[in-house]
């Protein structure tokens, strides 16, 4: 019911929008009226709300205010997901979190950028048809058995999100992207789009995981080529927009290196717990960058906090984020993923000092100052985990499917 | 003896064990600051007679506790109680005599400092390092806490260094050791004062950090560090033969170092760079007898003639002919040297390879051989400290430091020369005056290891008493009766003189000691006085002593005596041998270094660096090219997943 209201909502506002860019903001009450006292809600609430201010920092878009409604839209999406366990509606969720962004990824304040949209439309195409036929392969499979099909299926679904979220070696589209696209909605595309996709393939493969061994060691591989491909890839990179692309990549890696909890069941809630609040830094210090590359820099104490958290620096939040993931891994048997991973932490220091020492060449100031700030202090909400990881916990009982 | 140690927590004690450590130090303190502030004021150098007034009030205490505290006494203060480490002082047979010989010669030398260093440039230094001396020379005497001890022990290190380099500047011949400008096969063979302390720390180091793991080891395996309650036996079976041969070795590495024995030997004959008082209180009478008085005292308390442990007893007979050897080497050096306190210095390593030896022994011969030993140190630091206070009397009114002087120098100044005959006959084992007796109680303890299958001992013995005896006597003949002629520069020197006068006489207070056997264990020296093989090396000493006095040079062997008075070349040790090795580690440290360099700042870099520009190549911009990567990887993945589910 207030999914119906919700959705009215965000339509009425986004059609009002074409006339006057501000009403946009009017379909946040479509998000709001979403929104559970649940703790991990209310930051991805505050992620939304940061997206939308962002926006405030292109002067115009061919989407006139609809770029609101878009984000409206996926927000509704994401929150909806985390707590559906319908098939359907998770597989309706991945589609409408995927499509918003293939409109948003044109916005500029000059043109649509057409060509930007081509290369990332036909790679998200991709990636939605394999997921779902993915999807459907593997329900099918789980529940007939069939322990070959399953392992194509899996794959598929897999390869599907490494495709959406840009995990190597499916990951070209991302620094062409992220360099030619508009900061502001690749900002969006970068933090809240990444996780529906993630949090549907956890829900659908943990309920129809077959025991193969096998197909955990597949992912671990995809996971380790991103994280290496990503931070090495940025190591040499000059432009902004492309470290923070290849630093898209390496994050993703640490995220789907995650999933090897599925052959440890009673460890999910860590690695949920780690995933999420992986996505959380990672779309913090994205929104925070991309906020400070628009407007030409920030201040250095910001743009080095949002750096150290990255980099996973104690008490922020990067650091908890990939505690988290390396205990879930830890404890699955995976040490040596874990080592890889610290490895790859320690890699990724230069770049993201390089990009603090360049971005932060200025003075706070204006919307976009309040933007990064607003981001700094939300990798300082978690100096004390605790609530954060009780939140995730409970969240994991709408892990699994129903009626499958 | 050891089951007769008390234990107190007397309260008050306290002030009195604070006032024995601190006030030495806190005495000096105004001459220290007042040099480093007003040099020139015209009160500051009146000030070292407070430093002298601590000394004397250490010494009191000493006394106080020679004549008062109950022999086995200890008395224990909370430290680290976590650990159960506490301050533990122990008055013991050993402890006590040591304690007020220490007292004395450190006041005594200091009166004499008074005079000899009056026109010195750096009294702020040199008194308040040779009161720290005479505090952590206490405390290493006092002490039954091994951790505790450890601090006394660090500050004779410490102190040791800044008085041996105490003339820094080098700019006075007098303080150097050797020939200047001398050189041998290229290597300097001559020696400055700050390079010698040098020497002394560096080489002092190389025993105390085996020696800082043994009481480590002790503590872990035994889980008690005071000396007297450590169950040695157990703790000895715990650790096996092999373990507690390692053990004791590491530990004795310190008192081999402080004691200068071989091969450690080198820095104790370039120590005497420093003032001649210093050289007579440390280099002589206190911190190289630590080492073998803190033998001394782990022998008292392990007992080793109370059981048998194969390590053990291996490392027993090791110091033994150790002690031996060194002594013998020092006894020739001594012989050949020209140098007055140089000369000295051998005669002193001499004598405390003898002590180790004597206390070694023990090991086979009991509780006996210890007392001996500890006799022997006793007589030899007053005997030495004189002899040195006479040399550095020498020293200052001829202004050389090699020896020489005819009968003109023993006329006018009567009274060192009759100081310096007595010491030295006195040393020498003449009969019937003082080490006499306590060389014959030598003499007996290496004739009863014949009977332990043994007879080398003896023998090293009697040579190393004979050329002593040699070598003392051509000390006193080249100084006042026939060497080269001298011009002397008499001028004061009351102070100096009563100094030596008093310490001499202290010889004397021993022999009434042990002629009339008020002292109990001294009395049974007296016994072994008239023992035929005592006897008969007394005769022997007494002959090569005269002959010595009558002929101290022997032109003849002149080529021997250089090779002797260059050391038998162990200098290329230290000098050459060492260094060498140390600049080899430097190599290897180096080579080690540019490839940790290389690896971290070349090849780390330009490896990442390749990596990340091929990884990025990839990215043509070609959305035909992309596709194609994409469905072949896609493509693969699914082949290799059909596999895997087959």
């Amino acid at each position: 019911m207030e999914l119906i209201a919700s959705l009215l909502i965000i339509s009425l506002a986004s059609i009002a929008s074409l006339k006057y860019r501000w009403l946009g903001w009017a379909s946040l009450v479509g998000v709001v009226i979403l929104v559970p006292s649940q703790p991990a809600i209310l930051l991805l609430a505050f992620l939304i709300i940061l997206n939308m201010l962002s926006l405030e920092l292109m002067k115009r878009s061919y989407l006139a205010g609809v770029d609101y409604g878009l984000v409206a839209f996926m927000a509704a999406a994401t929150i909806y997901a985390i707590y559906s366990t319908d098939l359907s509606s998770l597989v309706a969720a991945f589609v409408a979190v995927s499509v918003p962004t293939y409109m948003l990824v044109m916005a500029s304040e000059e043109r649509a950028r057409t060509d930007t949209g081509i290369k990332y439309i036909t790679f998200m195409v991709l990636a939605t048809v394999l997921f779902l036929i993915g999807v459907a392969l593997a329900v099918f499979a789980s529940q007939t058995g069939d322990e070959t099909l399953y392992a194509i299926a899996f794959v598929a679904i897999v390869v599907g999100i490494a495709i959406e979220v840009g995990v190597a070696p499916f990951h070209q589209w991302v620094p062409d992207v992220f360099v030619s696209a508009d900061a502001i909605p690749i900002s969006i595309i970068a933090s809240l789009a990444k996780f529906v996709p993630f949090i549907v393939a956890f829900k659908i493969l943990s309920a129809t995981y077959m025991g193969n061994g096998t197909l955990i060691m597949v992912v671990a591989f995809l996971a380790i080529i991103s994280m290496f491909a990503g931070n090495i890839g940025a190591l040499t990179s000059r432009e902004h927009s492309r470290i923070l692309g290849y630093s898209t990549v390496a994050n993703m890696g640490y995220i789907l290196a995650t999933f090897v909890i599925l052959s440890k069941p009673e460890f999910l809630w860590i690695a949920f717990a780690g995933a999420l609040l992986q996505l959380f830094a990672n779309s913090f210090g994205k929104v925070g960058f991309f906020a400070a590359i628009k407007d030409g820099g920030s201040s250095p104490a910001l743009t080095y906090t949002l750096a150290l958290s990255f980099i996973g620096m104690p008490p922020l939040m990067g650091f908890w984020s990939k505690v988290l993931i390396i205990s879930s891994l830890a404890y699955s048997g995976f040490i040596w993923l874990a080592v890889i991973m610290v490895i790859n932490s320690a890699i990724s220091v230069p770049y993201y000092i390089r990009l603090a020492r360049e971005l932060g060449a200025k003075d706070i100031r204006g919307l976009a100052g309040l933007v990064v700030a607003l981001t700094v202090i939300a990798t300082l909400l978690t100096l004390l985990p605790g609530w954060f990881i009780d939140s995730a916990k409970a969240l994991t009982a709408f892990i699994g499917l129903g009626g499958v | 003896m050891s089951s007769a140690v008390t234990s107190t927590m007397a309260s008050d004690m306290m002030p009195l064990l604070a006032a024995l450590f601190l006030t030495p130090i806190l005495a000096s303190t105004p001459i220290a600051f007042a040099w480093a502030f007003r040099k020139d004021a015209p009160w500051a150098r009146k000030l070292p007679i407070l430093s002298v007034f601590g000394l004397f009030v250490s010494f009191l205490i000493t006394l106080y506790i020679l004549f008062n505290v109950e022999e086995g006494t200890k008395y224990v203060y909370p430290w680290l109680p976590a650990f159960g480490i506490d301050f533990v002082f122990i008055f013991d047979y050993l402890s006590k005599y040591m304690g007020a010989l220490t007292g004395l010669i450190a006041f005594l030398i200091g009166v004499y400092g008074l005079e000899y260093m009056k026109d010195d440039y750096r009294l702020g230094w040199y008194w308040f390092c040779f009161n720290l001396f005479t505090a952590s020379m206490l405390l290493v005497v006092y002490s039954d806490n091994l951790l505790m001890l450890l601090i006394g022990w660090e500050g004779l290190g410490i102190a040791s260094w800044g008085l041996i380099g105490h003339w820094f500047r080098d700019d006075d011949e007098l303080s150097y050791v050797g020939n200047m400008g001398r050189k041998v096969f290229g290597l300097n063979y001559f020696w400055s004062p700050s390079f010698g302390g040098w020497r002394a720390i560096s080489t002092i180091r190389v025993g105390d950090m085996p020696m800082f793991f043994a009481v480590a080891a002790i503590y872990a395996f035994a889980g008690n560090l005071n000396i007297s309650e450590i169950h040695w036996e157990t703790l000895f079976e715990t650790l096996g033969a092999a373990g507690t041969a390692i053990l004791l070795i590491a530990f004795l590495m310190g008192p081999f170092t402080k004691s200068a024995q071989l091969p450690f030997s080198e820095w104790l004959m370039t120590a005497m760079t420093g003032p001649t008082t210093v050289s007579a209180l440390l280099h002589s009478a206190t911190m190289v007898a630590a080492g073998t008085y803190l033998f001394m005292r782990i022998s008292w308390y392990i007992e080793p003639w109370a059981f048998s442990n194969a390590g053990m007893d291996a490392v027993y007979a090791f110091v033994l002919f150790l002690g031996l050897i060194s002594s013998l080497y020092a006894a020739l050096l001594a012989a050949g040297m020209w140098e007055r306190k140089v000369l000295l210095a051998s005669s002193t390593m001499s004598s405390l390879g003898l002590m180790f030896a004597a206390a070694a022994a023990s090991k086979w011969l009991g509780e006996f051989a210890v007392e001996v030993s500890f006799w022997y140190l006793i007589v030899h630091a007053f005997a030495k400290a004189t002899l040195f206070l006479v040399a550095g009397h020498l020293i200052h009114v001829t202004h050389d430091r090699f020896c020489g002087g005819d009968t003109e120098v023993a006329k006018k100044m009567k009274l060192t020369f009759l100081v310096t005959a007595f010491a030295t006959i006195s040393l020498a084992g003449i009969p019937p005056f003082t080490a006499y007796w306590v060389k014959s109680a030598m003499d007996e303890v290496m004739h009863g290891l014949i009977e332990h299958g043994m007879a080398l001992p003896l023998t090293l013995l009697i040579t190393i008493s004979i050329i002593y005896s040699a070598f003392l006597a051509k000390f006193l003949s080249l100084n006042f009766l026939k060497g080269k002629k001298v011009h002397l520069h008499l001028h004061g020197g009351g102070l100096m003189g009563a100094a030596y006068t008093v310490m001499v006489s202290m010889l004397l207070v021993l022999l009434y000691l042990i002629m009339t056997g008020q002292e109990e264990v001294a009395g049974e020296f007296f016994h072994e006085g008239f023992v035929s093989t005592s006897l008969a090396v007394g005769a022997a000493v007494t002959v090569s002593y005269f002959f010595a006095l009558i002929k101290p040079s022997i032109p003849q062997l002149s080529t021997v005596g250089r090779v002797l008075s260059d050391r038998l070349y162990m200098p290329f040790l230290n000098d050459l041998i060492v260094p060498k090795i140390g600049w080899v580690l430097v190599a290897i440290v180096d080579v080690c270094n540019r490839g940790v360099d290389f690896f971290f700042h070349q090849a780390i870099p330009a490896f990442f660096e390749s990596a990340s520009k091929s990884i990025r190549k990839i990215q043509k911009g070609y959305l035909a090219s992309y596709m194609r990567v994409t469905l072949a990887a896609v493509m693969v993945l699914l082949v290799i997943s059909s596999i895997v589910g087959w």
